[in-house]
């Protein structure tokens, strides 16, 4: 018998400049079905539900709803195709009442006049037949998650949208809420919507899915039904096996700890939860500890908590034996703390600062370069900077006076590097350091981080790609939704075994 | 290593150009508009606006009128640095109007109410504009006030405060503060000599050098000092300068507080010289401050462009106030002012337009090329696997 | 007493159309820091109609409700003309909103000196005065209630402010406007187009601003000089917004409460007390602002001001 597919993207190719986003990627559709992408963080499921949605458009390949080719340009073909989308980030307006933000336009009116009583009617309709409970008259800004996340639903399902887009809708919210929407999501697949359920959490696609696609790296792996496979074949699909770096380190001699954490907590800027849950652990001389996670299980707040660029809500950081949970950004750099930051534009440069003040970022201050009267040492500060320069092999236009936004994203990290690794430090952290970067660039950070933990320095590494955390560490702590739910050791451990404590299918208590 | 970068790319070249430009289109507006009222005579009256003092004949009357023209110079400098200094720092201070407002009423008061001698009417001015302005950056802070906001609303506290406070030192006919050269002529900046320069015009005094001095000052902390270091670095990019752990309360609080001090000296440069008296029944903010931001965004957010900036302004003021009043209004010079700053506004864009383009085109160059290097070693690794195969 | 009356309600008038103005402007996410000259442009254009009823008016040739309604077209058109400075360098060309808005408040300082001066040297090669009178023409404005002149802006302002509480919370338009300035991405992923919705907000703030123009200067006087502006109004009406929490009806009370403090500052001395008491007119017109920044340092850490206000809005962002 013929599958009826309700949306077929066939042979779809998106690339961006030096990249491909999407090689040849065919995703069918059937009505009613629950369908799941699953893929690494950068496999390219967003890209390709964008080109659903129409914010991009393929270069290759064609869309087809209910057999018929379509062209979608732009957001309003699709919605008018019925197709809706659940964005990651909501997009609600957070002083409007949900009822307002349901109707936001497809408003009807009568002599100009907003009629909102019909609308509530059908709002309230559908909140009851697919148990989506809100409260019409609410603020967004005094609801929860969990009832933004309905209110987007019921936006979708009030425009009369019959294939629903889920981007990650379960990264924010409690446990209980993700029950909740498994269970209406399995209510809508029931009543005859389309479901395209995008996540890279094994369990839930276990849970809730009918069949499952699997991207890689920009391509399609492969199709499977959920009721023939397992938690162990998706981890494989999603990972995969490729050639491993191969990184030559000696074996660690961990010394004295530098690094204590215990019961830290980070608030998080996106809901009400805390971001970093009670999380403990020691990074001692000589290590690498590598905190493994899929992106946004909390990672990012835990640095931010750890280097100061956040407040902490709860527990104590031990520096070198001092406590720093209060103390300044400036102070705990001081006190020995180095830190590769995730977002090297944002954090770690001055873009249109030339490199040699750059390379001084971190140690301006010191007299070493500048005078009493407050002047800076130029002379110094470009003696220090050419010395940088030439010890981390960082290339650019005009040495030490090159403005920094005018070079490659592998110098500027080169650039970081050479600043956090001079200064006097006794902890390194890096923050996906290799990220963006080509393999000769990533090879150098490799060697770099292991010669520092070689010389006795302590590293704290945050990575998400699995080659890089199984190479270089000699710790994993993998985080998942904000705690710390497995130590492993990377020469007992794989791919599988961290993938599955990655998508949070296991954990155990971590004992530090 | 050798890198071919095109003359756009230069930062100053960028500045200059964007500057000439909105000068050159507002000066064509302004005689389209002189075309307007009265064609006959528009050559004329664009060229007298240039030429401004250059229009007498005698060289002891181009003197004294470039006197004049430098006098009110040097106070719009004060003003333009004020807007600058917190510019860089990503601070846009439109409340120089009112740090001026204060200063003036500070260094008149001192002047006339308890006959200070100059230097302390100055120190006065300073302070009373640096306290002003660190009301702005305390808002700032602590309360998250916009600095847009509360500038606006501390020009008008301190205008009616200002009126309020000198009207305690007016003359009784009149809404117009004591003359200083009767009153307290020890309040009087000196001029060093330099009246003689300038055809004996009195007014001309060391407030103009000061100014520029000033200028020179402010651009060797911007460029030199571990302070301006800092500052840049938060007007760039704040996320940075908090990563790197600068302190961005206090630095927003004193770039204000300096900020102030330099609008509030401003007031005091231009009270001081005995040009001009404060009209107590004033019903809006001077135009100085506001004339600052457009002297800044003139001289291309430069401190030593703002000096020649400002005495562009000042000069085609100056020269709208030789037009044949029966033809044409003085104005006319405001009205170009004012096209020359709106113009301004489409300068960052522009700047940032170009510098999208030429980083675009350096990335696609880039990318080519990390293209080519990956090809090559993707046809490396495929000979690799069909080997293991 | 009845002149206090009058003069604060008619003062109220111009700072609640105005602030109305910015209010739509803000609320689609532009600020409009232009106000001053955009009122500037509206009092012009207004006043100069205004002079050419001056002896049609008078000779009884035209009725006064024609020439109230084409003042009040011409300060609207002349308001929205000007304002769209406004539109085309911050949303076209997503230019810094505060210095276009300052740049525009004083081109129109010029601006409109230049043209009232053309004018009149044009008419009298002798006067080069800035001012523009309308005598008789401004009678079409006021009507007599006893010792109470009043004037029919004062109803204009009513109607605005029932306008725009209707149109800000009751319409299609109103909503899609808000969203525009709260969260404009969200707003363009519902197919709503954000420059379209900012341009109106911009356009509705320039005839606002305009109407607010005219009714100030003719507000108790029968001529202007165009070289003082508008007294610095413009920023006056900010503070009613702001004060009024970008919420039509608080904004009338704002509205009230600082044209109350401003007619204060013009007939004080006719009350015998506050007189003796010897505060200067200054005080009076000093306390809207300090009260707006007092408001300001204790709200603004949770303020209701639209959250994308003065962000250009970027496609590519969303």
């Amino acid at each position: 018998m013929q599958d009826v597919y309700t949306i077929e993207m066939l042979n779809i190719t998106k690339r961006f400049p030096g990249i491909v986003a999407n090689d040849n990627i065919t995703l069918r559709l059937k009505k009613g079905e629950i369908h799941a992408l699953l893929g690494e963080n950068g496999a390219g499921k967003s890209t390709l539900m964008s080109v659903l949605f129409g914010l991009y458009q393929a270069e290759e390949g064609i869309i087809k709803k209910d057999g018929k080719e379509v062209k979608i340009t732009n957001p309003n073909i699709a919605n008018d195709l019925g197709i809706g989308m659940v964005h990651q980030h909501f997009k609600l307006v957070q002083c409007f009442s949900v009822l307002d933000n349901i109707i936001l336009g497809v408003e009807t009116t009568k002599n100009g006049i907003l009629q909102k009583a019909e609308a509530r009617r059908k709002v309230m309709e559908l909140s009851e037949k697919y148990g989506l409970k809100v409260d019409p008259d609410a603020l967004v800004e005094d609801i929860t998650v969990g009832m933004q996340q309905r209110t987007e639903i019921l936006k979708m399902l009030y425009r009369d949208n019959d294939i629903l887009i889920f981007d990650e809708p379960t990264a924010v919210l409690t446990p209980s809420e993700i029950d909740e929407l498994m269970q209406i999501m399995k209510n809508l697949a029931k009543e005859g919507k389309s479901i395209l359920f995008i996540s890279h959490k094994l369990n839930e696609i276990m849970e809730v899915a009918d069949r499952c696609s699997v991207l890689r790296r920009g391509k399609y792996i492969g199709t499977v039904d959920i009721k023939d496979t397992t938690k162990e074949e998706l981890s494989r699909m999603m990972v995969g096996r490729d050639v491993q770096l191969v990184v030559s380190k000696g074996e660690a001699k961990p010394g004295e700890t530098v690094l204590s954490v215990r019961d830290m907590s980070v608030a998080s800027k996106l809901h009400h939860n805390n971001a970093v849950k009670n999380v403990s652990f020691d990074v001692r001389r000589g290590e690498i500890v590598c905190i493994a996670g899929i992106d946004g299980n909390g990672q990012t707040e835990l640095v931010y908590g750890l280097s100061g660029l956040e407040p902490i809500v709860g527990g104590s950081i031990n520096l070198c034996g001092k406590d720093i949970s209060k103390a300044s950004i400036r102070s705990r750099s001081t006190s020995g703390m180095s830190h590769i930051p995730e977002d090297r534009q944002k954090h770690g440069l001055i873009l249109d600062y030339s490199l040699a003040y750059n390379l001084v970022l971190q140690r301006y201050f010191e007299p070493k370069f500048r005078n009493a009267l407050g002047f800076l040492k130029e002379k110094e500060i470009n003696a220090y900077a050419n010395e940088l320069i030439d010890q981390y092999d960082v290339r650019s236009g005009q040495g030490t006076a090159t403005i920094v936004r005018s070079m490659s994203g592998g110098n500027q990290q080169k650039a970081i590097i050479a600043r956090e690794m001079d200064k006097e430090h006794d902890l390194l952290i890096a923050v996906q350091p290799t990220r963006g970067l080509d393999v000769g660039a990533i090879e150098y950070i490799h060697r770099q981080l292991i010669a520092q933990r070689d010389a006795g320095k302590a590293i704290l590494l945050v990575s998400l790609e699995l080659e890089e955390v199984l190479s270089v560490s000699d710790r994993i702590l993998v985080m998942y939704e904000g705690e710390i739910v497995g130590e492993l050791d990377p020469a007992k451990t794989n791919r599988e075994e961290l993938g599955l404590y990655m998508s949070g299918a296991r954990r155990e208590a971590v004992k530090v | 290593m050798k890198q071919k970068k095109s003359i756009l790319a230069n930062e100053t070249f960028q500045s200059i150009a964007a500057s000439v430009l909105c000068i050159v289109i507002g000066m064509l507006i302004g005689y389209i508009v002189l075309l307007v009222i009265n064609a006959k005579g528009a050559n004329e009256a664009i060229t007298t606006l240039i030429k401004n003092y250059f229009t007498f004949s005698s060289k002891k009357l181009i003197l004294k009128n470039l006197g004049n023209t430098l006098i009110k110079t040097a106070p719009l400098i004060m003003c333009a640095l004020s807007v600058q200094f917190c510019y860089k720092a990503g601070l846009f201070n439109i409340g120089a109007a009112g740090q001026y407002v204060v200063g003036a009423g500070a260094s008149l008061y001192a002047a006339l109410g308890w006959h200070m001698p100059w230097f302390v009417c100055v120190l006065f001015a300073m302070c009373a504009g640096g306290i002003y302005g660190a009301i702005v950056g305390f808002l700032k802070a602590f309360r998250n006030v916009n600095e847009v906001i509360s500038g606006i609303m501390l020009n008008w506290i301190g205008l009616y405060l200002v009126n309020m406070l000198l009207s305690g030192v007016k003359e009784t006919t009149s809404p117009y503060t004591l003359d200083l050269a009767k009153e307290n002529t020890s309040a009087l900046m000196p001029t060093l000599g330099m009246e003689k320069f300038f055809s004996n015009n009195t007014h001309v005094t060391i407030a103009i050098p000061l100014a520029v001095i000033i200028a020179i000052v402010i651009w060797v902390i911007q460029k030199k000092t571990v302070f301006g270091y800092e500052l840049r670095a938060t007007g760039i990019n704040k996320q940075g300068a908090r990563y790197a752990g600068m302190k961005e309360n206090t630095n927003i609080i004193l770039t204000l507080v300096i900020g102030g001090a330099l609008a509030g000296t401003g007031a005091a440069f231009q009270f001081l010289t005995g040009y001009e008296q404060w009209t107590t029944t004033m019903s809006s903010v001077p135009a100085m401050g506001f004339n600052g931001i457009a002297a800044t965004f003139l001289g291309g957010l430069h401190p030593v462009g703002t000096v020649f900036a400002s005495y562009f302004i000042q000069h085609i003021t100056s020269g709208g106030a030789r037009l044949d009043k029966n033809i044409y209004p003085s104005q006319i010079s405001d009205l170009i002012s004012g096209i020359i700053i709106y113009l301004c506004g489409f300068v960052l864009f522009f700047k940032y337009a170009i510098n999208l383009r030429l980083q675009a085109r350096a990335e696609k160059e880039l990318r080519l090329q990390r293209q080519r290097e990956e090809n090559a070693s993707s046809a490396d690794a495929k000979e690799e696997k069909g080997g293991d195969k | 007493m009845v002149l206090l009356i009058q003069y604060t309600l008619l003062f109220a008038s111009v700072l609640m159309l105005v602030a109305l103005g910015g209010c739509y402007s803000e609320h689609s996410g532009v600020i409009n820091l232009g106000l001053e000259g955009i009122m500037v442009m509206g009092a012009l254009g207004g006043a100069l109609t205004l002079k050419s009823f001056n002896q049609a008016y008078a000779a009884g040739n035209v009725s006064a409700f024609v020439v109230v309604i084409v003042t009040i077209l011409i300060a609207i058109l002349s308001g929205m003309l000007y304002s769209c400075l406004l539109g085309f360098a911050s949303i076209q060309f997503k230019a810094d909103q505060t210095l276009v808005g300052t740049a525009m408040n004083m081109l129109a300082a010029a601006m409109a000196t230049v043209i009232v001066k053309t004018i009149n040297t044009s008419e009298n090669p002798n006067n080069v005065s800035t001012t523009v009178a309308y005598i008789d023409a401004k009678k079409a404005l006021n009507r007599n209630i006893g010792s109470f002149q009043f004037s029919w802006f004062m109803l204009v302002a009513v109607i605005a402010l029932i306008l725009a509480y209707v149109v800000l919370y009751k319409t299609k338009f109103g909503l899609r406007l808000m969203a525009c300035g709260e969260h404009p991405q969200a707003a363009d992923s519902v197919g709503i187009s954000v420059n379209k919705m900012r341009w109106a907000g911009v356009l509705i703030s320039g005839m606002f601003g305009g109407l607010g123009g005219i009714v100030y200067i003719t507000a108790g006087v029968s001529e202007w000089k165009f070289e003082v502006g508008v007294a610095g109004f413009g920023f006056l009406a900010l503070a009613v917004m702001i004060f009024g929490q970008w919420k039509p009806h608080i904004i009338a009370l704002a509205a009230l409460l600082f044209g109350f403090f401003r007619a204060l500052s013009n007939v004080y001395s006719g009350f015998d007390f506050l007189y003796a008491l010897g505060i200067p007119s200054s005080f009076y017109n000093m306390m809207p602002y300090i009260i707006s920044l007092l408001v300001l340092a204790f709200t603004s850490r949770n303020s209701r001001a639209p959250k994308a206000e003065g962000i250009p809005y970027d496609k590519s962002s969303r």
